[in-house]
């Protein structure tokens, strides 16, 4: 076996196989995951218990009675609201599970209809834990409301009261309110919510070629997220690695008992092939979930197996670029808080396309999307996230000119790393500046 | 016989500073040399280009034959500035050093069992190496420079740090290792320690070597011509004695010393001094390294730089 990949061995193995990588980047992952797919609803399920007691109320008695009904009713009150919502939302387990639960009608109340005269009275009373609320309907809010009234709808609770429970109340009084509004006018309220009731829009991209593609909003904005995240999570979980055993080499002087065996280069590249297949690892497992995912909700035609291949390309460009940042960083300092002033300019640059997203995302053919997806090392961030967002295919000379800039500015950063790492693992004490690091690379 | 190590016109700068000045040495196979000079004097800068680990700006070295280069997995390398991974198990960092120099591993299974056994470190094979005391890491880190029995060794400090127990047994492993027939260079400022041991010494300062050649013929070639006696009656009368000068005993111990004239055969001052006076003890004084270093520097930097250099030796 070469040197290069004992050493990449040693690497992988001390990086991937050890309790700390199966705790912090794939068990609490997984965990962190399960939490809100499985976990989360049952409690929240747990929390959601049935609203009881005694409720007065100072109301009309057509609200009274419209108030007792809609509480009593089986309907999901967000109903309305769910209908609207787009149906990646809805037929997401932990979205359609909250919205459940937030809307259960669960109440087991006795309403007390009341008087003015006895608000006093009646405030004590839920003071003390003898009413669960009062609510007081003025009848002004029956009137006329094309002028802006002071009056307000009051609905108070004892100061121990759920949240939950206190929406439910204000939700359902305050739609008993309007619909007997309607009925004072004559108009049946269910009917009028029918008449009101927007249409669901279905929006169609016609393309050049005289192909018709339905526009998915989800799609659109959260998958090209989720393929720059992965490629940010993989490349830099494993650059940090890379980082911090080169630091630790120099910090406990092991590095010269290894440049007595193997050159810098040697070294340089086993370390870099060691920490690809960790980096490659945390890839396949966070990109294998969601597609797991999209595979549960029957979504997997969204990533065209051109993106996943288009995902590994810059995945290979993304993590050479930032590990040979981060070994020739690593190289050429002794201590990891040393580390982060040379790091922080670096990931300033680095996090542009995270700070971009939203206008590289709405423009994907932008001038701000291609000018950045030719600039190294912005290149595999910015390409991925356009190739993904893009509703039109991208020119195949913007795709193929990304990759010559990207791959040879790979090269170039790996040639620059060597030499800083060749000087930088020999030096001790004060960490140098930019441009004593450049001037390594001259020398090196 | 043949040099394990040539190096011939090697020069070598950091920046403005020169380490390394114009050196040539050899250091001959099977031999056990000295590789001295005070801290500073280029000794660790040689090293680093005889491993490789950085090149010379000018100037070739040779090492067992071919270039340092490719000779790499030929030579067992002790650095001064000990280093393993903490994390890693004993026998695991063994055998990954002993991998990386070429030995296979089914090998080394083996081996290492054996030399723990040798550095008296039986049944730590598993233990982490952040779990050994210094002493037991260093005598760890011997053992991966000696795992692939490489035929030239270069042990820089190998003793510092160690008890007198350890000390010994490593010197016992270093003394077998050279009856092996291996070459050994052996990089140290104590020079004494080197004066015990080695059969050849190089000095080196300030990048440019200053002394070569075995410890006998350095000690010879630097005698001081002094006889050091010591007489049963302190008050006795030397002064007449012809062919050599009494030196004045600044020290009040109770020897005396006398330097011999020039061209003065040193054995029959030897006689006329036993004749004149009765002696506890007579014998010709034979410089030391530290004499001989201090010397030198003083020949090539002044009284000032040799005061300055005697003081350091005090403190090792």
């Amino acid at each position: 076996m070469s040197k290069t990949l004992i050493v990449a061995w040693r690497e992988f193995r001390h990086t991937a196989m050890t309790k700390a990588f199966l705790i912090g980047a794939i068990i609490m992952p997984l965990l962190m995951m399960g939490l809100f797919i499985v976990v989360m609803p049952l409690m929240m399920e747990a929390n959601t218990t049935p609203m009881t007691g005694t409720v007065a109320i100072i109301a009309p008695d057509d609200v009274i009675q419209e108030f007792q009904d809609r509480i009593h009713s089986k309907e999901n009150p967000n109903a309305e609201l769910i209908e609207q919502l787009p149906d990646i939302v809805k037929q997401d387990p932990l979205a359609s599970s909250m919205l459940n639960q937030t809307g259960s009608n669960t109440t087991n109340i006795i309403l007390q209809p009341a008087n003015f005269a006895d608000l006093e009275h009646l405030k004590e009373e839920v003071r003390d834990g003898d009413l669960a609320a009062l609510i007081v309907v003025p009848n002004s809010l029956l009137e006329d409301q094309t002028e802006e009234m002071d009056d307000r709808l009051e609905v108070l609770i004892p100061s121990s009261f759920s949240p939950n429970h206190t929406d439910l109340l204000s939700s359902a009084v305050a739609k008993s309110v309007v619909d007997v509004r309607l009925r004072r006018l004559g108009h049946e309220p269910s009917a009028m919510l029918s008449m009101v009731r927007r249409p669901r829009v279905a929006a169609t991209r016609l393309a050049h070629d005289g192909g018709e593609k339905a526009d998915n909003e989800a799609a659109r904005r959260i998958i090209p997220m989720a393929f720059m995240m992965l490629l940010w999570i993989a490349t830099f979980t494993s650059g940090n690695y890379l980082l911090t055993t080169t630091i630790e080499e120099k910090g406990n002087k092991v590095m010269e008992v290894l440049l007595s065996a193997v050159s810098p280069l040697q070294l340089l590249g086993g370390k870099i092939l060691g920490q690809a297949g960790v980096s490659l690892i945390m890839l396949l497992m966070y990109g294998g979930a969601a597609i797991a995912g999209l595979i549960t909700f029957a979504l997997l035609d969204l990533v065209p197996i051109s993106h996943l291949l288009y995902l590994v390309a810059y995945f290979t460009m993304a993590y050479f670029m930032i590990a040979s940042i981060m070994a020739a960083v690593g190289s050429a300092v002794t201590e990891l808080r040393d580390a982060q002033s040379l790091i922080g300019p670096i990931m300033i640059i680095l996090i542009i396309p995270l700070a971009l997203w939203p206008v590289l995302s709405e423009h994907p053919n932008g001038i701000v999307a291609t000018v950045s997806s030719f600039t190294p090392p912005l290149i595999p961030f910015v390409m991925i996230l356009r190739i993904t967002a893009s509703t039109e295919t991208i020119a195949a000379w913007q795709i193929i000119m990304s990759m010559v800039i990207g791959f040879s500015a790979v090269l170039g950063m790996i040639w620059g790393c060597a030499r800083i790492f060749r000087i930088g693992v020999l030096m001790q004490g004060k960490p140098p500046s930019f441009m004593q690091l450049l001037r390594w690379i001259r020398l090196g | 016989m043949t040099a394990a190590v040539e190096i011939r016109g090697v020069s070598k700068s950091f920046g403005e500073t020169k380490a390394v000045i114009d050196l040539d040495l050899d250091v001959p196979t099977g031999s056990l040399c000295g590789f001295l000079g005070p801290n500073g004097a280029g000794k660790s800068t040689t090293i680093r280009m005889l491993m490789s680990i950085i090149h010379a700006d000018s100037g070739n070295v040779q090492v067992l034959g071919t270039s340092a280069l490719k000779a790499k997995d030929r030579i067992g390398y002790l650095p001064e500035e000990r280093g393993v991974y903490r994390k890693m198990k004993v026998g695991g960092f063994v055998e990954y050093i002993g991998k990386l120099k070429g030995v296979r591993r089914s090998i080394l299974r083996k081996r290492i069992d054996d030399w723990l056994e040798r550095v008296e470190l039986p049944n730590i094979r598993n233990r982490r190496c952040e779990e050994l005391s210094k002493g037991m890491q260093q005598k760890v880190q011997f053992l991966a420079a000696i795992i692939h029995e490489p035929e030239l060794i270069i042990l820089d400090e190998p003793f510092s740090g160690l008890d007198p127990v350890n000390a010994r047994v490593i010197g016992r492993i270093i003394d077998e290792l050279h009856q092996q027939g291996r070459t050994i260079l052996f990089s140290t400022h104590v020079l004494p320690q080197a004066e015990q041991i080695c059969d050849r010494i190089i000095m080196i300062d300030e990048g440019k070597k200053v002394l070569d050649g075995t410890v006998s013929s350095i000690q010879s070639q630097f005698d001081p011509r002094v006889i050091r006696i010591e007489p049963v009656d302190k008050n006795c009368d030397l002064s007449k004695i012809v062919g050599a000068t009494l030196i004045e005993n600044t020290n009040k111990s109770d020897h005396l010393l006398m330097r011999l004239d020039d061209q003065i055969d040193a054995t029959e001052v030897l006689r006329k001094i036993v004749l004149a006076t009765p002696v506890r003890g007579i014998e010709i004084v034979k410089p030391t390294l530290d004499e001989v270093f201090i010397e030198q520097v003083a020949r090539r930097r002044g009284t000032k730089a040799a005061d300055q250099v005697r003081e350091e030796m005090s403190h090792v």
